[in-house]
């Protein structure tokens, strides 16, 4: 009995020193952040910062305009997340408890668009938006990422689920079929509903190739290109300037880093129900 | 008569209205999906130069470039350079994810937080993580080339030197990804029936045992999930590598999502960027294909 505990003991610890391997990268990040150049310069580095120290995050909050780019990337992250919820819960209510004809033949038109990513698609999506002259703008950036067939799908099945029972008991109380999505649905598939919205922040928060290409100006950029431009910016000083990109970014992860720990539960199951179907 | 022409009215106006639901959601995946695939083929067929104002159809001339011409070699350069990244994200994301599900599959508290903490870097930022692993990648400062020292090895030059960047863009997305594959993999063990394992041990089996010969097996389908979907996200990697190589050094890590980009936006070469990322969709949808077909014959759900 002793010799499986023991074995128990050693299980734990190996498993958390291969948690603290795979976690150090982040706390490098931290620990970077707060470093004197002097210090983030020295040949033997050091694991724990000798002063803390918050000049970093001073200078790049000086010389780089962050807060614009936080702003820009809030604005457009909650433009993709409305717009995506929205369409996402009226289709998947349409597929899933509607009823029309060819219903099964348009929703494999929606699981098509799922295995077309715009890697494949940016070159016209780029001259239609640059016809519009909504190149460096907000709308620009949320419509092409507007419709997500993932998060139809993830509802689709959600809804499914649903007891017809219960949608019948609407209609004699007299709740139109509109009001019996957002009344009845919605709130009996919760879960479901609040990760496809966390998740389809964090993509938007994330978001790094479509940005990447419709905007060239720097009032326009979002927080991913923004931090990979001041890196850019110090060319071959980047050493120098180690601990100004790191504190940009962490304050670049900082959001979603929260709103993963908050809700990391819902995030967490939303994926292994994913994975099960 | 007329309750059943009221009834008739009624279902067909709620057949309007369930149709009309995914009108806005249909909208968008043509506007933004369906017809710029149409273009991207119209665009491939024409010499459309950004530089230039105006353009002309010249027919297949763009793939006789890509296939017969001087783009045949950094076109298969570049297929060659995302086949083996992709293979080599896969295969590490799936052993590490399976590894790291065999290590952390106890349902105490401390292990419920190291699981957490593990899954995080998928949902870090990327360009925030992406620009660590430089630092880490550094030359002369790299903590990792420091680790090395100590063991009296290196220094490697992990994002500049040609027979590395790509191994180090592969580890880079590795580390990312596999906590999101033993999540996978975990919330698939927990579906095993007890009875299996409980025969094993019986009949003397040890834990690595256990995951080789009963767990791996039935694990079939949850590892064929995760192939699918690392293949194609790997295929479309663009930022890990915008940020840490771009393309180089020598253009050893130029996959292809890249080189579409670069042809689009650098040489202003529309034209051609269009043909390779036609034949670049063709590639995912042939796989796709493929995919579908395998996964119906070989593997079994009955588990």
């Amino acid at each position: 009995m002793s010799r499986k505990n023991l074995n128990k003991a050693l299980k734990t610890l190996f498993a958390s020193l291969v948690m603290l391997v795979i976690v150090f990268p982040l706390y490098w990040m931290i620990i970077t952040s707060f470093k004197t150049t002097d210090e983030v310069l020295l040949s033997t580095p050091t694991f724990w910062a000798k002063t803390f120290n918050l000049n970093a995050y001073r200078d790049v909050l000086t010389h780089y305009p962050v807060f614009r780019y936080l702003l820009n990337t809030l604005v457009v992250t909650l433009g993709i997340v409305v717009i995506q919820s929205l369409t996402a819960i009226l289709a998947a209510y349409g597929f899933s408890k509607g009823d029309f004809p060819g219903k099964n033949t348009v929703f494999l038109f929606v699981l098509g668009a799922m295995m077309i990513p715009i890697q494949v698609t940016f070159i016209p999506i780029y001259v239609l938006i640059s016809k519009q002259g909504w190149l460096n703008s907000y709308i620009g950036l949320i419509l092409p990422e507007a419709a997500s067939a993932y998060s139809i799908f993830m509802l689709r099945q959600s809804f499914l689920a649903v007891d017809n029972s219960y949608l019948e008991a609407a209609e004699v109380d007299g709740l139109d079929r509109f009001r019996m999505i957002f009344r009845v649905l919605v709130p009996m598939c919760q879960p479901t509903v609040v990760t496809m919205v966390i998740l389809s922040f964090i993509n938007g928060w994330n978001a790094y190739f479509w940005p990447k290409m419709i905007i060239t100006t720097d009032r326009a950029r979002t927080i991913s290109l923004g931090i990979a431009d001041i890196r850019m910016s110090f060319l071959s000083m980047e050493a120098l300037n180690m601990n100004q990109i790191m504190a940009a970014s962490c304050i670049a992860a900082l959001p979603i880093l929260l709103l993963f720990l908050l809700f990391q539960r819902y995030i967490l199951t939303g994926f292994s129900k994913a994975a099960m179907k | 008569m007329s309750v059943q022409t009221k009834n008739a009215g009624l279902k067909h106006r709620r057949r309007a209205f369930d149709f009309l639901c995914t009108v806005p959601a249909l909208v968008l995946f043509i506007v933004f999906t369906y017809y710029p695939i149409a273009e991207l083929l119209r665009i491939s067929l024409t010499d459309w130069n950004l530089s230039r104002s105006s353009y002309g159809y010249v027919g297949l001339k763009n793939y006789e470039w890509l296939f017969a011409g001087r783009g045949w070699g950094q076109f298969i350069s570049s297929l060659k350079i995302t086949g083996l990244y992709t293979l080599g994200e896969v295969t590490l994301t799936l052993v590490l994810g399976l590894l790291l599900a065999h290590l952390f599959d106890r349902m105490t508290r401390w292990f419920n937080f190291m699981r957490v903490a593990i899954i995080m870097p998928r949902y870090i930022l990327v360009s925030s993580t992406a620009l660590v692993f430089m630092w880490l990648y550094n030359d002369l400062y790299g903590v990792f080339n420091y680790f090395l020292s100590l063991f009296g090895a290196g220094p490697v030059r992990w994002l500049t030197s040609r027979d590395m960047a790509l191994t180090s863009l592969v580890l880079f997305s590795g580390w990312r990804m596999a906590g999101y594959a033993m999540l996978i993999y975990l919330s698939a063990i927990k579906g095993i029936s007890e009875q299996y394992l409980e025969a094993a041990e019986v009949d003397g089996a040890n834990g690595w045992q256990k995951l080789l010969h009963i767990k791996l097996p039935l694990l079939a389908p949850t590892t064929l999930f995760l192939t699918v979907t690392t293949v194609v996200s790997s295929m479309k990697v663009f930022q890990a590598v915008d940020i840490l190589t771009q393309g180089g050094p020598y253009k050893t890590t130029m996959v292809m999502v890249y080189q579409i980009y670069k042809l689009a936006f650098e040489d202003h070469r529309l034209d051609r960027a269009s043909a390779e990322g036609f034949v670049f969709f063709l590639i995912l949808l042939i796989f796709t294909a493929i995919t579908m077909k395998w996964s119906n014959r070989n593997v079994s759900y009955d588990a």
